[in-house]
């Protein structure tokens, strides 16, 4: 049975989709914007930027000072951020229905008129804050550039997904006000944006507003590109080895994934679940409750749009067991799970957790227009909420069984170790 | 035409509507269970959350951790499953069910779709009353515990905080020290050890569960008796709390040596009140919010948008049972290390001067205007509520200080800054030390003892 939250879609002349979802439940509006433009679409020696340049959206634009969207959404009751990732950047901010007039109207003024307000001052001010979000996230603790390596290692040198959204302080340093411009003028305006309104508030305030406030910027933005071609599983193990000074072994299997929103997508999610994922997966029953070779394993299934996704497994090994024994017997494992495919209990216990995670995350407004913005944006469906469920249970045990076999051999791994120095004494 | 001046004409901002935190509802059980139930539409996952009273100043000295690893193994294993048993009765149910401990008791959690709440609730109380604690699953989790305590002395963030309980409060406190144990008494732990804390401490008697979300159709009370109605054990012994003594040498900067850090981690505090205090809490999260509690604040208003030192830096009054701190971190750019240091203290110092009016607005208005989003999710009701219960509060005190937000001004925020703030502070830095410990000296803030790495 299809869950039932109200969505209604309705496209502005300048090609701004707007959707909205009302929920009188709280008397709050979240404004969620989702732009079409994430780190893929960077140029060589720009990494980095579209995460700059989503710090730029808080130095003010024609008609708001720098500081102001957090000083003012937040005086008004506004909860309030920005994030870049692969695929997107998304801005979004949860107000009391009575200030989500104004924070319309502060979207628009950045995602219409931010060049008026750029300059080098707050350039450089916001590059060298992106420098200490990547020293804290990334440079200053263990494991930090685990992720950055699994891409470098698993995707082709030119591919999109190739480099992190971080970037590297090299091309930071080489951004200039002038990257600034040309990547606004090409990425943002309505015609590359979908605007969700979630909450206190019917679908013809929520157009009228939208039209209000953006209908008069132009359609700006150039066409999207189309998306890369697909990339096949990898038919060769690859291995990039750290010997560092890390607390304990950590190994991480990475695998190339089909792309997001397909039933082969959904399939080898639920594999990795299965395999690595649940309290009761075949690698933490075996490594960490049975043989005790491992104290921790996670798995995660990362939907993309550009030709393929990525799945990883993270596996810390258990203090004086060898990580070459933790690998064998996790490809032993992937190469056995490839062959039986899930029992039923492990199908059962898959599609239940997805479920519970699924009504958690649109439990909350704001993530509830999270999820119908990233949807709209990337796949073009923004009833995605509603009908994710019922597309899952659609998979047939068949189904995860070919997708593991396809992309979850253990031919197909990339494994990024990080292995303790020799002689560490801790 | 007309349109395109719209645009540029700022809106005002309309009074929010009224609201009010979700209503309790009480029962209290045969056997001392208290019950809070929350109806809350739409909410389709059901948050439940048993808190039980339970003060870590209980746990013997030798055997610190003990409460952890218990809440930790209450679902490894009961009297009629294995734990992987156990683990597949949750998972083919869709139920998350943890167990975490604070300094003020034990809270078990289980969250799990509206149409398998009996068999969560069944298995919550299987866990909770009958936990096997066998030896192979305690050694276990005890060899987790001890590579997590490697882990978390390898992150700046932690390490410093870490080094801050131990410096802040006396040595013989048990807050001085980790609530999840250090290496030498959590590798004492013994299966024996947890059955006997958990039969002295996991009772009925003064323990509340909580359910939050869309229990329309549900008789939730009839549910929770059926499940933990017949749990019956002695009541615990509990103590009035006390407020943990701070060190007499406290107000100092430790210097925590990590060669080659690319940032420098600073944890800062001071005494704070507790939720009890004279005059009320409602000013307390404002004083933070206006110090440390967004990239306009005064700290990062400085230290991020004006210098670029910092990603953030966040301030904030965290009460305890008895008594409370005042605590900012964050990390900086190592170079910047001690120029960012000398800004830091003097930003805090400096607020005792006073504050604006409209600062206090903007912080009255952001913690009171943002609560019907904080608290609109059965999860952070449910949070909420287990929270104060073990604190001897209810959500009654939320909704309280939501209302008495009405009376701070600038002139409460001064005097109740000025009250706790006295520049005695308690300063960890954790970076590397051969480079910056001679500048940290230079500051002249006071003493400064390098620890090695």
């Amino acid at each position: 049975m299809p869950l039932d939250y109200q969505i209604a879609e309705h496209t502005l002349a300048n090609g701004l989709r707007v959707i909205v979802s009302e929920d009188h439940s709280v008397p709050n509006v979240t404004v969620d914007l989702w732009v079409n433009v994430g780190s893929r679409h960077e140029a060589e020696g720009r990494t980095g930027f579209a995460h700059l340049f989503e710090h730029l959206m808080f130095q003010g634009s024609r008609n708001v000072a720098s500081g102001e969207h957090f000083s003012a959404l937040m005086a008004a009751g506004g909860r309030l951020n920005a994030t870049t990732w692969f695929d997107r950047t998304n801005y979004f901010e949860t107000v009391p229905r009575g200030a989500m007039d104004l924070a319309l109207w502060m979207e628009a003024d950045r995602h219409g008129y931010l060049l008026d307000a750029v300059n080098q001052e707050n350039l450089d001010n916001q590059r060298d804050v992106v420098k200490e979000e990547k020293r804290q996230r990334y440079d200053n603790v263990p494991y930090g550039n685990a992720l950055i390596d699994i891409y470098a290692a698993i995707f082709p040198k030119d591919h999109p997904y190739h480099h992190a959204t971080i970037g590297s302080m090299e091309d930071l340093d080489a951004a200039s006000v002038q990257d600034v411009h040309e990547f606004f003028r090409r990425y943002y305006g309505p015609n590359n944006t979908v605007l969700t309104l979630v909450g206190d508030l019917t679908p013809d305030e929520g157009f009228a507003a939208a039209e209000r406030y953006f209908g008069p910027l132009t359609a700006t933005a150039a066409p999207s590109r189309e998306p890369v071609a697909p990339l096949a599983p990898l038919s060769e193990p690859r291995r990039d080895e750290h010997i560092e000074d890390v607390p304990a072994d950590r190994l991480h299997f990475a695998f190339r994934l089909p792309v997001d929103d397909t039933p082969e997508f959904f399939a080898s999610s639920l594999a990795m679940d299965a395999i690595g994922g649940l309290a009761t997966s075949r690698l933490y029953r075996r490594l960490a409750r049975r043989e005790q070779i491992a104290t921790s394993v996670s798995a995660h299934a990362m939907g993309f749009v550009d030709g393929v996704s990525l799945g990883f497994i993270a596996i810390d090994v258990a203090d004086g067991c060898s990580a070459d024994a933790v690998e064998t017997a996790a490809c032993e494992e992937l190469a056995r799970f490839a062959a039986e495919g899930p029992t039923e209990v492990e199908m059962e216990s898959a599609m239940a957790q997805t479920e519970r995670g699924w009504l958690s995350a649109l439990a909350s407004q704001e993530e509830r227009a999270d999820h119908i913005c990233h949807h709209a944006t990337l796949q073009g469906d923004s009833g995605y909420i509603n009908t994710f469920l019922d597309r899952l249970r659609e998979v047939t045990p068949d189904q995860v069984q070919q997708a593991a076999a396809k992309w979850l051999m253990p031919q197909s791994r990339t494994v990024v170790a990080y292995l303790k120095q020799d002689g560490d004494a801790s | 035409m007309t349109q395109q001046e719209s645009v540029t004409q700022r809106p005002e901002v309309s009074a929010p509507e009224p609201w009010s935190f979700p209503e309790a509802h009480t029962a209290l059980l045969a056997n001392g269970l208290g019950v809070v139930t929350y109806d809350i539409p739409g909410q389709y996952v059901i948050s439940v959350r048993l808190a039980v009273p339970m003060p870590i100043e209980g746990e013997p000295r030798e055997r610190e951790g003990v409460a952890t690893i218990m809440a930790r193994t209450l679902d490894e294993g009961t009297a009629r499953y294995s734990a992987e048993e156990f683990a597949e009765l949750l998972e083919r149910k869709g139920i998350a069910l943890g167990a975490g401990v604070s300094e003020s008791g034990l809270v078990v959690d289980v969250d799990v779709s509206k149409r398998n709440l009996t068999e969560a609730l069944d298995l919550l109380s299987q866990a909770v009353r009958g936990p096997a604690f066998l030896a192979k699953e305690v050694s276990r989790h005890v060899k987790i515990r001890l590579a997590e305590i490697d882990q978390e002395r390898a992150q700046p963030g932690h390490r410093a905080a870490i080094e801050f309980i131990a410096t802040y409060f006396d040595a013989d406190e048990r807050a001085s020290r980790p609530t999840a144990g250090t290496k030498e008494t959590v590798s004492a732990i013994t299966p024996k050890d947890l059955a006997a804390f958990h039969a002295a401490n996991v009772v009925p008697s003064g323990a509340t569960i909580v359910v939050a979300g869309d229990l329309s159709g549900l008789d939730v009370v009839s549910e929770v008796e059926r499940a933990l109605g017949s749990w019956s054990e002695a009541s615990a012994e509990l103590v009035e709390p006390r407020e943990a003594v701070r060190a007499a040498d406290a107000g100092r900067i430790v210097f925590v040596d990590r060669p080659g850090s690319v940032q420098t981690e600073f944890y800062v505090g001071c005494p704070g009140p507790d939720r009890r205090v004279d005059g009320g809490w409602a000013t307390y999260p404002v004083l933070g919010f206006v110090i440390g509690g967004s990239p306009s604040a005064r700290i990062d208003a400085v230290l991020r948008e004006d210098k670029g030192f910092t990603y953030g830096i966040r301030s904030g009054f965290r009460p305890r049972r008895r008594g409370g701190m005042f605590l900012t971190s964050g990390s900086v750019r190592a170079d910047s290390t001690v120029e960012a240091l000398g800004l830091l203290l003097e930003i805090l110092d400096k607020a005792r001067d006073g504050f604006t009016d409209q600062e206090t607005q903007a912080g009255v208005d952001f913690i009171g205007k943002t609560a019907p989003g904080r608290y609109a999710t059965a999860d952070t009701v449910a949070e909420e509520a287990a929270g104060l219960s073990l604190e001897g509060l209810t959500t009654e005190f939320t909704t309280a200080n939501l209302r008495a937000l009405a009376d701070v001004d600038a002139g409460t925020l001064t005097t109740a800054y000025g009250r706790y703030v006295t520049g005695e502070w308690t300063v960890i830095v954790v970076g590397d030390a051969s480079l910056y410990a001679e500048g940290v000296r230079g500051l002249g803030l006071g003493e400064v003892t390098v620890l090695p790495a």
